[in-house]
This record gives structure tokens, sequence and C-alpha cells, in this order.
């Protein structure tokens, strides 16, 4: 038998009233946030692939180019040449930076992803009244966010706050004015 | 814009990573210097890839579904063809421990993302 639009309304009503507890209104809001930093994530997906593609294609130009000034002919090539190299020289500064520039992209969508499996952990905990009322409950969740967060900038933001000290972003992060810092190699 | 004579090399490397924009800025730079690349999504997709052919290097990420960066070392090293195979691992991961866990299955070496195109082109030809 269909319920009546009245007695849906009723019911959803109810369980919404059933459903009202402050933790329950926590956890719905760190979903909020949660699915909002996954919407924004998959919007920017689309658009760095597309300027990946433009990216590569440039390069791909201008390595054309280099190739067919390499077969100009000697004398041709003699009153160009130190301008031409300078300009290479250039291009091939300018595509480094951006393949390490981009790498960031990577590098934010895998530490936004690890906050999101926070604050979804976060809400699944608070709803759990007993759980959240133990403090050694509270340690069990914060070594299991810890094991989480892995690159040393994370580390270095989840320890300082774990520890009960201010984060000065200017101090942990990356000078804007300086390139781009490019990760330590190690030969085993 | 080509790379100086000493970095141009040839050779096949599989290069595996789940980010689609990580393995286009690999792919961008390997084959720029002269290399052949294989691509993988994740680990299990690189086990079958190395399977079907030859391979000279392996660069690959440590985070990826269905099985990891570091398993794929290990399920490689087991294999006699891959037993002296060079094995870079390329990751956002610096931890003391993972490291050891990667050099314990088998890795020659560890790059931490971002990596330079210049650096990773002059340590795969160290490797090789």
């Amino acid at each position: 038998m269909l319920a009546s639009p009245i007695d849906t309304a009723d019911t959803a009503e109810m369980q919404t009233a059933r459903a009202w507890t402050p933790e329950q209104q926590i956890a719905n809001m760190l979903e909020l946030c949660g699915v909002q930093m996954e919407s924004a994530l998959q919007d920017s997906d689309v658009a760095v692939d597309a300027l990946i593609k433009a990216f590569t294609s440039v390069a791909e130009t201008a390595r054309v180019m280099n190739s067919m000034a390499e077969q100009l002919p000697a004398e041709a090539r003699q009153h160009i040449e130190q301008a031409l190299n300078k300009q290479l020289d250039e291009i091939t500064r300018q595509i480094a930076a951006a393949v390490v520039s981009f790498q960031f992209y990577d590098k934010l969508t895998q530490r936004l992803g690890h906050v999101r499996y926070s604050l979804s952990s976060l809400a699944q905990f608070v709803c759990d009244r007993a759980q959240s009322s133990e403090r050694d409950q509270w340690r069990r969740l914060l070594n299991a966010l810890r094991r989480l967060y892995r690159t040393e900038e994370e580390r270095k933001i989840f320890e300082m706050i774990t520890e009960g000290i201010s984060v000065d972003l200017t101090t942990t992060t990356s000078d804007a004015q300086q390139p781009p810092k490019t990760g330590e190699i190690e030969l085993f | 814009m080509h790379p100086p004579a000493e970095l141009s090399m040839s050779g096949v490397i599989l290069a595996v990573d789940d980010s689609a924009s990580m393995r286009q800025m690999v792919r961008h730079t390997l084959e720029g210097a002269g290399y052949k690349v294989v691509q993988a999504a994740d680990g299990v997709e690189a086990l079958e890839r190395a399977k079907e052919g030859s391979v000279d290097l392996v660069l690959t990420d440590v985070n990826m579904p269905r099985m990891d960066g570091i398993s794929l070392v290990r399920e490689l090293r087991a294999l006699a063809s891959y037993k002296f195979v060079p094995m870079l691992v390329l990751t956002t991961e610096s931890g003391q421990d993972t490291k050891l866990r990667g050099k314990q299955a088998g890795a020659t070496g560890w790059l931490v993302k971002p990596f330079n195109p210049e650096q990773l082109l002059a340590t795969i030809a160290r490797v090789l």
C-alpha cells in the first residue's frame, strides 16, 4: 500500500526529530565540509587535465622547433645561434619549473584526501557518545590519524597542533617568492 | 630543448602512479630524454606490464589502489628477470619507516616528490 504524501511528511519529520542530536549535527557539518572539498577537487581535476594537455602540447611544439633550428644550414644558423640558444635555454628552464609546479596539484589532492578522511573519521567518532567521552579513545583516534599524514609538511603541522603549538604558516610553508622546493633523492 | 648529450638515453621505463597528471609529467620528462615509457596506474597493472615485456627500470609511486609501490617492488624482485632491474620509488612520503620498508623490499632508491626533471634524469642515468 502506498503512503499518502501527508503520511510521508510526518514520517520524515519524525525521523528528523529522532535523529537530532548535537553529535549528529556535528557529523553532518563535517560531512558537508568533506563533500564540498571533494566536489571542488573533481572540478579542478578537469581543469588541471586540460592545462596539462595544453602544457605538454606547447612543450612538444618547442621541441619540434628546436629540431627544425638544428637542421638549418650552418650559415643561416650562425647568425641566430646565440639568440636562439638563449631562448631555448629559457624555454627549457620554464618547462622544468612547470613540471615541478604541476606536481604540487598532485600533492594537494593527496593532502586534501587525508583531510577528508580525517573529517569522516571524526564524524563517526563523535556520533558514538560512549567512545567520544573516553580520553583514551581520543588518543587512539589521533594516533590513527597521525599515520595518515605522511608528507613532511603534514607531519609538521599535525605535531604542532597536537602539541598545542599555534601554527604559523609563514614558517611552515614555502616562501612564495622562492622557486618551489623539490624533494630529496637517496640511493640505497 | 633537447637534453644534454649525457642525459639523452635509451631504454624502457615502467612508470607507475595512480595520478594521471603525475604520469603525464613523468612521461613528458622521460620521453623528452629519449626513453620509451610504459605506464601503469597501480601495482597490479604494473606487474602485468612488467611480465608482458622487458623493462630496463621501474619508477613507482607508493600509495596506490589495489597494490602499493613497495609490494610491487617486492613482487618484481621475486621474478628472476627483475632481480637486478633498478627500481626507484617516487613518492610524497619522506618518513624513515616507509623508506626502510622500500629498501628492504628491494628498491634501488627513494625520490621525494616533487621531482626536478634534470635531477630525475641524472638519477636514472646513474642507476641504469
